[in-house]
């Protein structure tokens, strides 16, 4: 089921970006592009064959891992800029890449390595699960890295959360509440991940399904916005929102 | 709001005592699928029964009477000045400003206006409500009917009402029962008994002050509604430029 669910996202989003390709070859807002790239690698990168496999040639003591946090900050950071500037959420453009955000994402990111070279990371697993599963220091350390990891997209979709509330709540065209619905959902999913530590084992799978619910919604939601740009976009004022549906 | 597939079964008797369920649609335009949905459900929308009317030739009105949930709209009650002003669309408002000769000395306009577009307008409903509000009225509504007062307001505010609300707007504020449906668009101000001059004679009874007025606050409110729409223009321009 989680594998299902795993491959399907991965197809998803790399047919999304697959399709941008076109367009980024003529130099149309190039970051979009670089999102979905970035969003299919993380994904290819959460999924356990595919994951040892690239980790195995990496030397197989996890540092795929890092890597994905990083793609992972990358993809969210690159989500958040478009995101609030689309939006007109100025202040939130601002706690993303002014002095504030900055600081953020120098001290987790800065604790994700101190943290990574702690832990004796031998034995390539998704997630650094057989690391986990040895117990002992190790295990407390991948809880605290796991966290670090999870921490800066939740700052992001902390941040992007207002701005999608208020164009939900907005009049504008339908295609793009429903896009903002979906971020906003996304954003929330991401968000509950930092109460990961506390959700019990025996709900297995609930962490997955968060976190496959939040890259599914802002695949879908960039895509939807895209897509009513492609319907809509030819001509700029024949949408009239007091007739929207 | 919808009326019951029995009772809709025994007026379409009274009406077209022999005539199949496929000659109704025929003749009324109405799609076959769309009236055997209704029935199937048991609930016949209210303009297939103004169709249906229509096409065989019954008032609308009289006929929506007949049902229990509208039998309001059995006495026939003139409507106000204030409705009739209300189902005058803003363009045309506006040239019979121009007209006056107080607001327009020299006369350029000296042509007669030409006759008043029919109702409704692009915002009769809401102005409709405007016009028959003593200041309580949605209050009274929603507390009448169950609707939230926002999503009452939304329906103004895409000047669309269902007739049940039309109905119970307009008793609610004490006037004809079949303003509300001439505002909608649902039936025609014939069909509800208006005189066919009636607007055009409450638009003459206006004073210069009141008309001018009465344009004034209907600009005002066209210019936010247009001001609302170039901000959302912009707004999506600016998502599709970052995200498109």
């Amino acid at each position: 089921m989680i594998e299902i669910l795993q491959w399907s996202t991965l197809a998803v989003c790399g047919l999304v970006a697959g399709a941008r390709i076109p367009s980024a070859l003529r130099g149309e807002n190039l970051t979009l592009f670089w999102i979905f790239a970035l969003m299919t690698l993380a994904i290819l990168l959460s999924i356990e064959a595919p994951y040892v496999a690239i980790d195995q040639a990496l030397g197989g003591f996890n540092f795929a891992n890092l890597i994905l946090r990083f793609v992972i900050f990358a993809a969210i950071l690159c989500v958040g800029i478009r995101v609030t500037r689309g939006f007109g959420a100025t202040g939130g453009y601002r706690l993303l890449t002014g002095r504030i955000g900055m600081t953020v994402l120098a001290v987790i990111s800065l604790s994700l390595i101190a943290l990574f070279l702690m832990i004796d990371s031998e034995g390539s697993s998704a997630g650094m699960a057989r690391v986990s599963a040895r117990g002992g220091t190790d295990a407390l350390l991948v809880e605290y890295y796991g966290a670090a990891g999870r921490a800066y997209p939740a700052y992001v979709s902390l941040v992007l959360l207002p701005a999608m509330v208020r164009a939900v709540r907005s009049s504008l065209p339908l295609p793009i509440r429903t896009a903002a619905c979906l971020l906003a959902v996304g954003a929330v999913a991401i968000a509950v991940t930092l109460f990961f530590p506390v959700i019990p084992p025996s709900w297995g799978p609930a962490e997955f399904i968060i976190n496959y619910t939040a890259v599914l919604c802002f695949i879908v939601g960039l895509a939807l916005i895209w897509a009513a740009r492609v319907r809509y976009g030819g001509s700029a004022s024949t949408s009239r929102p007091s007739t929207e549906k | 709001m919808t009326l019951p597939a029995k009772a809709f079964q025994r007026w379409l008797q009274g009406i077209a005592p022999n005539a199949s369920t496929a000659d109704v649609c025929r003749i009324s335009g109405i799609k076959r699928t769309t009236l055997a949905q209704q029935l199937v459900r048991g609930k016949v929308a209210v303009a297939t029964v103004v169709s249906i009317s229509r096409a065989y030739g019954v008032n609308p009105v009289s006929a929506l009477a007949s049902f229990d949930a509208y039998r309001e709209l059995a006495a026939p009650v003139p409507p106000t000045r204030c409705e009739l002003v209300s189902q005058i669309s803003t363009p045309d408002l506006l040239r019979a400003v121009l007209a006056r000769s107080t607001v327009d000395p020299a006369g350029r306009s000296s042509a007669e206006p030409p006759a008043l577009s029919p109702a409704p307008h692009a915002t009769s409903v809401k102005n409709w409500v405007e016009a028959i509000d003593d200041g309580e009225l949605r209050h009274r509504v929603s507390a009448a009917t169950g609707v939230a007062p926002q999503n009452y307001s939304a329906q103004l505010t895409a000047n669309r009402l269902s007739p049940e609300l039309a109905v119970a707007t307009s008793l609610a504020a004490g006037v004809g029962a079949a303003g509300g449906l001439v505002a909608t668009g649902l039936i025609t101000e014939a069909e509800a008994g208006w005189p066919p001059d009636a607007r055009q004679a409450a638009l003459d009874s206006l004073h210069d002050g009141e008309l001018t007025a009465l344009a004034g606050d209907r600009l005002q409110a066209l210019g936010k509604t247009l001001k609302r729409q170039e901000h959302d223009q912009e707004q999506t321009d600016k998502i599709w430029e970052n995200l498109g």
